[in-house]
């Protein structure tokens, strides 16, 4: 009876639903695409890094992990000092470079030394780089940006010409020489990472332990590690910022479900007076408030969830080189967001329905 | 017998601003079970204030209120709700249906917030007792006055309350839909049993009662057997 009654209102007011639904919809939107958008870039940045087939990544003191966000480079010449350890095969410095136009690092690097951590590159188009304004792109940047072999480029504000295009996964999309980027970025024989690689995996912690005794406050981290520590605490202000997100969102449903209810309460004045003479509790009277509520936040639920594969879809169409992680346990949480802050906001007015005089409520006009 | 309602000196006063304004001044009067009474007087009398006050949704300011036995007057909010849903039927003059539901869920909904579940054959007395078998299906906005307020008596009658507070019945009713509805009335009065107490100003109205009680300025004036 109760279900019955609830589902006539909701559909009684077509309009006022739809709306309600939909911004319930947007708040869910809201929380899935910011926090698949964070968590996508990251676990698609930790897997480039990954992809660099390094075993260790050693980098400057109190650097962070998240090395589009690190600063202060380290002389160039500790390179050397890391190839004579013992179990070393290779060491490949790179210098970064955040291109904040186009919201993508930029990795300077030496072929060889890169070559003989990576493997090299797999080019789909041309060739090494040869020139010092010669630039390699990846074939999701290439795909996204439409870029073409022999196409010039404007990256840091640095005109390049693209020779190469290569299969992703090699920790940046962009490659240039060391030598141009430290020029560009007044970094003369400077490196931001060192990406090693031991003569067997089995040696890894052996060396990240040679390489604690020769600098002592660098950050060394295992690459194999390396997704689980790109995570959105790890970076300063970026959990914060989701939080900040997420509030608005909750902000959002709340105050749209609050005016909503507030003014079917108000409109269904009479009917709550009717139901009171009927000798309905004020318990009654909330759960039909709330379940209404509930009802309209799930519809919100559903349309958030198929809103976001939907922005995703867009996104990604608009972006190729965006990835937006949708995960269930994500989708879960903002659908409790929703009907917990829907259930807050209708929580006032449903008060205020149980609490209405019957008398005054059944003269209401 | 005892009267299954008895007001003994009951007021009701209402504040208006610093002002105090009594609607009820000390009305006594006893109700037996069975008897359909009805209570006339012209507007601002305080029939209406006496019809919430002894079907409890107003608190007496003053005296008491017996209903089938219980004091309304020293009960609580929620104790008062209680009284309602199982010994008080209230038929509206606006009939009061709620404009979402159709007239089987409309009457339905009492049964569900009397807590006993939905009783079928008592269902199916009242509803063709009150001729509303073909029109179940029909939300108020598709029924006529006098269907509405059919509905709206199947509604307080039933989950079987000890007394039907009718105020205005026909209220909103061309004369025809209206001696319909006050047959109705007289019907479950005489076929049913049921105690009804019904306001209204219009004297051919309220000749279907077995007593009219008269009110003026809050307080009951006559009592007249109908004969």
């Amino acid at each position: 009876m109760i279900r019955h009654m609830i589902v006539q209102n909701v559909l009684h007011r077509p309009l006022r639903t739809l709306i309600t639904v939909l911004a319930v919809a947007i708040e869910v939107t809201l929380v899935i695409i910011v926090v698949g958008l964070t968590s996508g870039l990251l676990a698609e940045s930790a897997k480039r890094i990954e992809g660099v087939g390094a075993d260790i990544m050693v980098q400057p003191p109190s650097a962070s992990v998240f090395m589009a966000f690190s600063g202060a480079p380290m002389p160039i010449a500790i390179a050397g000092k890391l190839e004579q350890l013992e179990y070393v095969q290779a060491v490949a410095p790179v210098l970064l470079q955040f291109n904040s136009t186009g919201l993508e690092i930029v990795y300077g690097i030496q072929q060889d030394s890169f070559k003989a951590v990576t493997g090299g590159f797999v080019f789909h188009e041309g060739h090494d780089l040869e020139q010092p304004n010669d630039i390699i792109v990846d074939d999701v940047y290439s795909k996204s940006k439409k870029i073409k072999l022999g196409q010039t480029v404007k990256i840091l504000e640095h005109e390049f010409h693209v020779v190469g295009i290569v299969e992703h996964g090699k920790g940046a999309r962009l490659f240039v020489f060391m030598s141009t980027l430290q020029d560009m970025a007044g970094a003369r024989d400077k490196a931001s990472v060192f990406f090693i690689k031991c003569d067997r995996t089995d040696h890894t912690v052996a060396v990240m332990d040679e390489i604690r005794q020769l600098l002592p406050r660098y950050e060394i981290r295992p690459l194999k590690d390396f997704i689980s520590l790109m995570t959105s605490s790890n970076l300063p202000g970026l959990g914060a910022f989701i939080n900040v997100m997420i509030g608005i969102a909750v902000v959002i449903g709340f105050l749209v479900i609050f005016l909503s209810m507030y003014t079917t309460i108000i409109e269904r004045t009479r009917e709550i007076g009717v139901l009171k003479a009927l000798g309905a509790s004020k318990p009654y009277i909330v759960q039909i408030i709330l379940s209404e509520t509930t009802l309209l936040c799930l519809a919100g639920v559903v349309g958030g969830i198929g809103l976001s594969y939907l922005m995703r879809a867009i996104f990604i169409k608009l972006f190729p080189t965006l990835t937006i992680l949708i995960t269930a346990p994500w989708i879960l949480r903002a659908g409790l967001i929703a009907v917990v802050g829907g259930l807050l906001g209708a929580a006032y007015p449903a008060w205020m329905a149980s609490r209405k005089d019957p008398v005054e409520a059944l003269s209401y006009e | 017998m005892e009267p299954i309602l008895k007001t003994e000196n009951l007021w009701k006063v209402y504040r208006q601003g610093k002002v105090d304004v009594p609607a009820l001044r000390g009305v006594s009067i006893d109700i037996m079970p069975g008897e359909f009474v009805s209570i006339m007087g012209p507007s601002g009398c305080g029939k209406s204030t006496m019809l919430h006050v002894i079907g409890g949704l107003a608190q007496a300011t003053r005296g008491r209120v017996l209903l089938d036995g219980n004091d309304l007057t020293t009960m609580s909010d929620s104790a008062r709700t209680l009284l309602r849903r199982h010994k008080v039927g209230f038929v509206f003059q606006r009939f009061n249906l709620l404009p979402t539901l159709d007239a089987y869920h409309n009457i339905t909904l009492a049964q569900h917030i009397h807590g006993n579940g939905f009783d079928p054959h008592r269902f199916e007395v009242v509803a063709g007792l009150l001729g509303l078998s073909g029109r179940l299906k029909h939300k108020p906005s598709e029924l006529s006055g006098g269907e509405q307020q059919r509905v709206a008596l199947a509604r307080a009658i039933v989950s079987e309350p000890k007394i039907v507070l009718a105020d205005e019945p026909t209220g909103n009713l061309d004369t025809k839909s209206s001696e319909a509805v006050l047959g109705l009335l007289r019907q479950l009065n005489r076929d049913l049993g049921q105690t009804i107490v019904m306001i209204t100003h219009n004297p051919e109205a309220a000749a279907y009662g077995h007593r009219i009680l008269h009110m003026r300025d809050g307080e009951v004036v006559d009592g007249s057997t109908v004969h």
